[in-house]
Parts: C-alpha cells; structure tokens; sequence
C-alpha cells in the first residue's frame, strides 16, 4: 500500500504528542526552576535556568513554624501508608471471602458493594464529622485512614484479579496440606496476589497522599496537618507577602516524592491503569 | 487400615441440585479403586467428600472406622493430586512439597528426608529449586505427586490427574502412577472421564452415572460381564455394537433375529422374552473375518461405510439391516469402503440386555 | 475433631468472617454517617456565633431554601467546568489511542509519552491549583511572559475572568485526566480481536473509516464507562477550584461547584443545609452508580470488559 498518507499522520502524530508531553511537563519544570531562585528573582520575570537559592528556600520553609512542614511529612506518610496497607489487605481479605467461599449472602454482599462502587464519600461527610466528633476522633488522624478498610474500587479490583489468577483448587490444596484458613489467605493468597497488591497500594498511598476535602474538615490542629492542607493554608494566607520562593518549595515538597516514585514505577503503574482496561 | 466406606451418603448442593442421591460403596485397604463416569455423573464430587471438600448432606463417610462427615480435611490423613496440579506458585519445588509437613511441624533432618526420597522415587532431584513456572506438565504433575508421597497419607486421592497431558506422556505416568500404588501400598482413589485409564489402572472400577453407581467390579468383570447397556458402551472402545435383535423360540434353544440372520444361543433366562426385541451387546473385536470363525447362522452379510486402517487392524463401520456397527477386524482380512464383508459373530460372547431395563440378562 | 454435627467441613462461617471488616467500617464510616446526612436534613441545625441553633424539624424546608438559594447556579458551574475539561479529554485521549494501536504508525517511545501522560493523574490536585495559580497569578510568570512577548501589553488577570478561571480550571482537569483515559482506551481496543482489523484492511477500509466503523462500536462499553465515572468525579470537583479561587469561586461564585458550596456549610456547621445539599448530591451519585454498576455487569457477560481499578483515585483527585 502507499506509503505517503501513513507517513504525514506519523509526523502529525509526533507532533501531538510532542505538544502535549510539553504541557504535561512544562508546568512542572517551572515549579522546579523556581523553588531554586529567590524571591525578587521570581518577580523579575521568568527564567528557564535555575537559580542558587534551593538550599535558603528550603531552609526557610522548613523554619517557618507556621507552616509545619515536617510535621506535615509525616503525618501525611503515616496516613498515606496506613491507608495503603489497610486499604490493600482488607480488600484482598474481602475478596477473597466472597470468592473462595459459598454463604447465603454472597451474592447481596457482592452486589452491594458493586453499587456503592462509585459511590463519592462526599454525599456524607456531614455525618462523618458529626460522627467522629462525637467518637472523640476529631484532630486525629484515625478518621483519616479508617475508612480505608472499607474501598469497593479497591475491592472489586482485587477480585478481579483472583478471579484471573487464583484457582480454587490450590485453596483446596492448602486445606488438605492443613492449613487454616487464615494461614491459607497470609501464606499463600497473598503472595500471589503480589502483584496487585502493589499496584493497589500505590494508588490508595497516592489517592490518601493527595486528599484535601476530608483531612481539612478533620483537621485543625498545627501539629495534625497533612500537606493539603498546608498547601491550602498558604492560599489562603495574604498571598503578596509572601516569600514566592517558599510558595514554589512547599508545592515541590508535595509533588516530587511522588513524581520519584512514580517514575521508578512506571512501568507497573501504567499497567496496573491498562489491567483496569478490558480483558478478551 | 483406612478402608473407604459410604453409607447411604447423599449430596445436595445449596441450590438444591442433588448430584448424589444414595451412595454404597466399599472401598478396600490398599485397593486402587477408579471412579469412573461421563462428565457431571458425580465422581468428583464423590472424590471430593472424601477429601473432606464437599460436605455430606446426609448418610455416613467412613476412612477405616472413623466416621468422617465432621472431621476437617487435615485430619482425614489423606492427600490429594489435583487435575491443574494446584503448586503453589511462589513457592520452590522443595518448599511445596514441605508446606504440610512444616504445617505439621515435622522436623527439619525428617522433612529433607522425605522430600529427597519422593524427590529419587520421581526423578525430581534436579528441579527442588525451581519454581513450578519452570516446569513442564509433566514434571509438574509428579511434584504435585511428591507432595502428596511426603505426607505419607493412608488414602491417595487423584482428581483427573492426567487429563491436562499430551497423549504420550499420559500413557507414561499411567505406569508410573500405578507403579507408584504398588510400592507405596496405600489406598488409591483415582476419578477419570477416560475408559482407557481406568481399566489399565484400577484393581477395581466403579462406573457412576447420575451420583449411582453402575456396576463397581474388576476391569476384567466390568468389560465380560457388564450389567447394562450404560456400563457395556462406556467401558470398551472402540464402543460395543448395539442391535435390536427379536426373540424367537427354536429347536435348539432360542434364536435372536435381525436383518436376515438368526443367531442361536443357548440361554435358557430367554424364555420370558419370546416374541419381544431384546438388545444384543457384540464387541468390535467379536465380529470375526477369520474364516475359522464362520459356522452356520452368525454370519452377517454387512455394508462397509468407511474403514480406518489402524495397521496390525482395521475399523470397519458398517451397516446391516438398517443398524450401525463397527468391527474391529484383522487388517489382511478387512475389507474396502463401499465393498460388501462377511462377518462371523462369536456366540460365546454375546451380550444380552432387556431394552426396557437396560439391564444384563 | 470428632464433633458429629459440628460440620467441620463446612467454610461458609469463613466467608462472614473475612467480609465482616469491611462491611463494619462501611457501616460505621459511611453508612450510619449517611443515614445521620439524610436525618439532618430535614431539620434546622447551624450555628450563630457560639449559639447552636436546633436540631428543629422543618420537613423540606432546608431543600426549598437550598432552591431558591443559588443551587442551580453551583450546579451549572460545575456542569460547565466538567464540560470544558471531559471534552478535550475523550477528543485527545481517542485520538492518541488510535494512534498508540494504530500498527501502521510505528510510533517510537510509546512507554515513554504513556508515562508522560500519566503522570499529572498522580499530582496533588491541591499543589497543581496552587502551582496554576502561582504561574497565572497577575504578575506571574505566564503573564510576564506573555508581555515580555509582546503578545499582550498588560497583565491579562486570569482569576478576574469568569472564563479564565473556569478554563483554568478545565484546563487542569484535562491534563490530570486524558493520561487515564488514554490507557484505558489503548487497553481497550488492543483487546479487540485484532483479525478485525485485518479483515477492516482487506475490505478496503482507510484508517479513519477503520477508526469509526470498527474500533469506535467496539470499544462502546468502555466509552460509556469512562464517561459515567467521569460525571461521577465532576460532580465531586472540588479541590482544583477551592485552591485555585481561595475556597471563594471568584468571580462572584462563578467557579463554585457544588462539593465546594457543600463544604462552606461543613464549615459554618450549617449541619441542615449541608446535609440538604448531599442528600441531593446522592441522589445523583446514586442514580451515576447504577448505570456504572449495569454497565460492569453488562460487561461480565460478554466478557468483554474487566473490572476497572482506578475508580478511587479518580474519585478523590478529579473533583479537581
């Protein structure tokens, strides 16, 4: 066939993706070049070459004791991570009961949790905190990661997978080698539900990582804050005195450990993405 | 001494379905007993409330004297291989073969012990560190053997262990299984759909269909002495011929009639069939074209439809009096499609069945 | 061991056992929370300064005020920025999944652009409102640009502008989410037979035919999927917008969404009228998830279409 129309949609095609590579990255590029130029550098204009104020900017966010940034590392790693292995573990464990097991309310559980798949947790968030008030949770981060244990999207994933990859028959196998059944769900579901456990995690740490709307409604307390919320503290703070080199640091604090790892695990996450996809 | 004994055993599913309505069965010590039966004829199942998987709704399971319908299948003492083999595939070799005895807190010097004289006994010394990924179906199924050898069960249970194996290698661990059976000198319960297995395998053969058992007897028995048209056409292949044959008293005896042949046999219990259409049972390799064969009245006169040569034999598939037959023949006496072949019936092996029962006369 | 009727054999006790914790956390962290919502909303519950007023009943009065309060705009807002980002997102994200399968292309660094792409999905929606705000503040470096391009001669102030800042914020909303949908679409049509297209090519079809007459019918399902979730994270946008306008939806609330008007009375503790406003909020969600959930179910029979994974991160960073 001729080859000259398949040629021209070949360079437009590049040209495309060239343009939107560009807007995926440029915006970013700018975050880094100016968290490493100062303050009056920032206002002069724009630059693409970094500046040598990395080390002062970061040194001042870091110092800015209303800004608790390291605090608000942790906090938002010990709730990310939480949310990761309780949002990981307990899908997998109810997955693996409506999959491995035959009970009367089987099949209503299932189609229960398939209709609050996409259920956005906003719709109750009134009562949430209302709720954890009065539990005493509020200013804490247990609401934070609690509700994680329960993911239907999470869920429905982690069946999906069994049902591909985990057959019934070594679950029989392990019975009669004598295993118990807890013993059989720790040592030998899991590790072959690895893979999918890894990807999961990743997006709940990700997904718990980046949440704003229900962190700022928990949390009041300087020493509880997440990074969010920092982040949404600066905006609202007279935002023309500010030291526009910090506003460009706290952000890369916020977005760069993710990019890293993001990075590092690319190749598992876009698979992970495509796996949601469709399957012959 | 773990005999296998059901007692009435019944087994309905939740959804009401009943797959095993009455089971009786007496399996021996030490026997090696096939259970065998087109798909959905309640074998696995069968198998399977013996692991202790499925439970029993109603009746009694006993291995040796205990009564088994509560017990958990880790204290049933039994082992299972299963037809996907069920390797845990993040495990080594040498790990799945221990995860029950680790489980059962065996020593570490007896555990090794064991593994390594499966391991001799299957020829797996050289793949204890790999994964089962790494394996081929074959060398796959004899670790899911050797995980079954180490535990040293008083019953071994064989789930279709072969069905997932090309055909050479299938004939190859159908000997080395029941090779297996004799050195180990336990209880072997093996399930197949395939006729072939189970005769060459099984001391004892029991046929089920529909959760009943047809006829459980040796192969020798279950293939000279089926008691009805279901156990004589599943057991044999190529499959026995049936044909409609009528009844008629003779001088000699009685006489069955089709087409235009008369076959006399001397079966006396024939007298409450005169005048009715009895189904007369002949094997493939019964219908002779040796001429030493050919006496007076069982020669039929057949059409041959096709034929396969086999080589040392040929298949012949014919047609007489409106009714389908195969014959198995010797290859130097067999015949072309489309050509016309005269064939002897062995009297003496004839198959008598009642067409209404179905069952042996 | 010896329990006769005990029914060792028996797991289905196993089955409770493993779902229990979650159907606990979803009734204690979700389901009695949403029971409480509906409760609310039908009484008189704020506070007034220190003053807590109510719990007073007041049937459907919080619904009626919610009406003739500017409900409907809110709703239209949203509806608009959902609109201007989904559009360039289904466009782009069909155009690059065409071409990404397309064997005739060749295109080299698939991996490499798919990573690209991804990439802003896993941003904190909050950070990339307040970096966007930053880069398009009035003398930010996009404006400074500009000028210094002599493209404009004086700041052109984005966040003044009721377009600028609705298609800002669309503009975000795109890049976080055509990556997604990208995959997703590439994962769909290379789940299509690909004797189809063979078939397409010796029949004569040019690729733009193949595209519409082969690859667009099939991938339907997936289609309606990624649009139905996605209506689903727009009525739930909410970070994007609040960072970006300070939590105001300037100008003059023409960027407030709902999720954001919601969360104004979490913060006044106007526990009636926020609990009004989800309880609508739920409806629609509810009435979103079951076509999601005849959807997957769909699916499941023809076996076409698995079970999707990124639900909950769509959930929580769309709301952008």
């Amino acid at each position: 066939m001729d080859k000259k129309p398949s040629h021209a949609r070949t360079v437009i095609a590049y040209i495309v993706l060239i343009l939107l590579t560009f807007l995926c990255l440029f915006f970013f590029y700018i975050l880094i070049v100016n968290a490493t130029r100062s303050h009056p550098q920032i206002q002069k204009g724009f630059s693409f070459i970094p500046g040598h104020s990395l080390m002062k900017n970061l040194r001042s966010v870091l110092n800015d004791a209303n800004i608790p940034v390291m605090s608000g590392i942790k906090n938002s790693l010990i709730v990310s991570s939480l949310s990761a292995i309780l949002a990981t573990y307990f899908s997998a464990l109810t997955a693996y009961g409506l999959y491995a097991y035959d009970f009367k309310l089987k099949k209503p559980a299932f189609v229960f949790i398939m209709l609050i798949l996409v259920m956005p947790t906003q719709v109750s968030a009134m009562g949430f905190i209302n709720l954890i008030t009065k539990m005493g949770m509020l200013n804490t981060l247990y609401p934070l990661f609690l509700p994680s244990i329960a993911a239907p999207a999470v869920f429905y994933f982690m069946y999906s997978y069994m049902q591909s990859s985990l057959p019934l028959e070594l679950v029989e196998a392990a019975r009669i080698d004598g295993s118990s059944e807890f013993h059989t769900f720790n040592r030998v579901v899991i590790p072959i539900m690895k893979p999918a456990l890894a990807v999961q995690a990743i997006f709940a740490f990700v997904t718990s990582w980046n949440n704003y709307f229900i962190p700022a409604l928990v949390i009041s307390d300087n020493s509880k804050k997440t990074l969010p919320i920092l982040i949404a503290a600066l905006r609202s703070a007279d935002f023309l005195k500010f030291d526009m080199g910090k506003v460009y640091m706290l952000i890369t604090i916020a977005i760069v450990p993710i990019i890293i790892v993001y990075i590092a695990l690319s190749k598992y996450i876009v698979a992970g993405v495509a796996l949601g996809g469709v399957k012959e | 001494m773990a005999g296998i004994t059901f007692k009435n055993v019944v087994k309905t599913y939740d959804n009401g379905v009943t797959v095993v309505p009455d089971l009786n069965l007496e399996i021996k010590d030490k026997e090696f007993v096939v259970l065998v039966g087109p798909s959905g004829c309640g074998k696995s199942t069968t198998l399977r409330m013996i692991a202790g998987l499925e439970s029993i709704t109603d009746g009694e399971l006993y291995i040796g004297d205990q009564l088994m319908n509560a017990v958990a299948p880790k204290n049933r003492n039994i082992a299972m291989v299963f037809q996907n083999y069920a390797l845990y595939p993040h495990l080594s070799v040498y790990k799945n073969m221990t995860f029950a005895l680790e489980l059962a807190k065996v020593p570490k010097d007896e555990m090794k012990k064991k593994v390594q004289w499966a391991a001799e006994i299957l020829g797996l010394e050289p793949y204890l560190d790999r994964k089962p990924k790494a394996l081929s179906g074959g060398q796959r199924q004899r670790v899911a053997l050797g995980r079954a050898m180490v535990r040293d069960p008083e019953v071994f249970l064989l789930d279709e262990p072969l069905s997932n194996l090309d055909a050479k290698l299938r004939t190859e661990m159908r000997s080395q299984i029941s090779k297996l059976h004799k050195r180990l000198g336990t209880t072997f319960v093996y399930v197949t759909h395939d006729q072939t297995e189970a005769m060459t395998m099984g001391d004892r053969i029991c046929v089920m269909k529909d959760g009943i058992v047809q006829q459980f007897d040796t192969p020798q028995n279950l293939y000279d002495h089926p008691c009805n048209l279901f156990v004589a056409g599943f057991i044999g292949s190529p499959q026995m011929n049936f044909i409609d044959a009528q009844v008629k008293k003779t001088s000699g005896g009685y006489a069955l009639c089709f087409g235009d042949t008369e076959i006399t046999v001397d079966r006396p219990e024939l007298a409450s069939y005169e005048g009715k259409t009895v189904v007369l049972g002949v094997r493939p390799e019964d219908l002779h074209a040796e001429p030493q064969f050919f006496g007076k009245n069982n020669v039929i006169n057949a059409y041959i439809d096709l034929d396969e040569m086999m080589g040392a034999e040929s298949y012949l598939y014919l047609e007489y009096a409106g009714q389908k037959m195969i014959a198995r023949v010797p290859a130097r006496y067999a015949k072309k499609a489309e050509e016309n072949i005269e064939l002897a019936i062995d009297v003496e092996t004839i198959h008598l069945f009642d067409k209404e029962t179905e069952k042996a006369i | 061991m010896k329990k006769i009727k005990g029914n060792e054999v028996s797991y289905a006790k196993y089955g409770y056992l493993f779902i229990a914790p979650f159907f606990i956390a979803f009734l204690i962290f979700q389901f009695i929370p949403l029971i409480q919502t509906i409760y609310y909303s039908f009484f008189e519950y704020y506070r007034s300064g220190l003053k807590i007023i109510g719990p007073n009943p007041v049937g459907f009065d919080n619904y009626a005020a919610l009406f003739e309060a500017d409900f409907g705009k809110y709703a239209g807002n949203t509806i608009i920025m959902w609109i201007l980002g989904f559009i360039p997102q289904i466009l782009i994200s069909l155009l690059l999944a065409a071409w990404f399968t397309d064997i005739r292309l060749k295109i080299k660094g698939k991996q490499f652009f798919k990573v690209v792409i991804y990439m802003p999905n896993l941003i904190m929606a909050s950070a990339f409102a307040m970096l966007f705000f930053a880069l398009f503040s009035d003398n930010g470096p996009v404006n400074s640009t500009l000028i210094s391009m002599g493209l404009i001669s004086k700041p052109f102030r984005f966040l003044s502008s009721v377009w600028g800042t609705r298609g800002l914020v669309g503009l975000m909303n795109f890049l976080m989410w055509f990556g997604n949908t990208t995959i997703l679409l590439m994962a769909a049509v290379m789940g299509i037979n690909p004797s189809l297209f063979e078939a397409a090519e010796l029949d004569g079809c040019s690729p733009r035919q193949t595209f519409f007459r082969v690859t667009l019918p099939m991938i339907r399902p997936i289609l309606i999927y990624v649009l139905i979730t996605s209506m689903i994270g727009g009525l739930q946008m909410f970070d994007v917008p609040q960072i970006l306008t300070n939590g105001k939806g300037t100008p003059d609330r023409t960027s407030m969404t709902l999720i954001m008007y919601l969360n104004n009375h979490l913060f006044s503790k106007n526990y009636g009228m926020a609990g009004a406003v989800s309880v609508i909020l739920f409806i629609i969600a509810a009435i979103l998830c079951l076509v999601v959930y005849f959807t997957l179910n769909a699916d499941d029979d023809s076996k076409r279409i698995r079970k999707r994974d990124r639900l909950k991160p769509r959930k929580e960073a769309v709301n952008g």
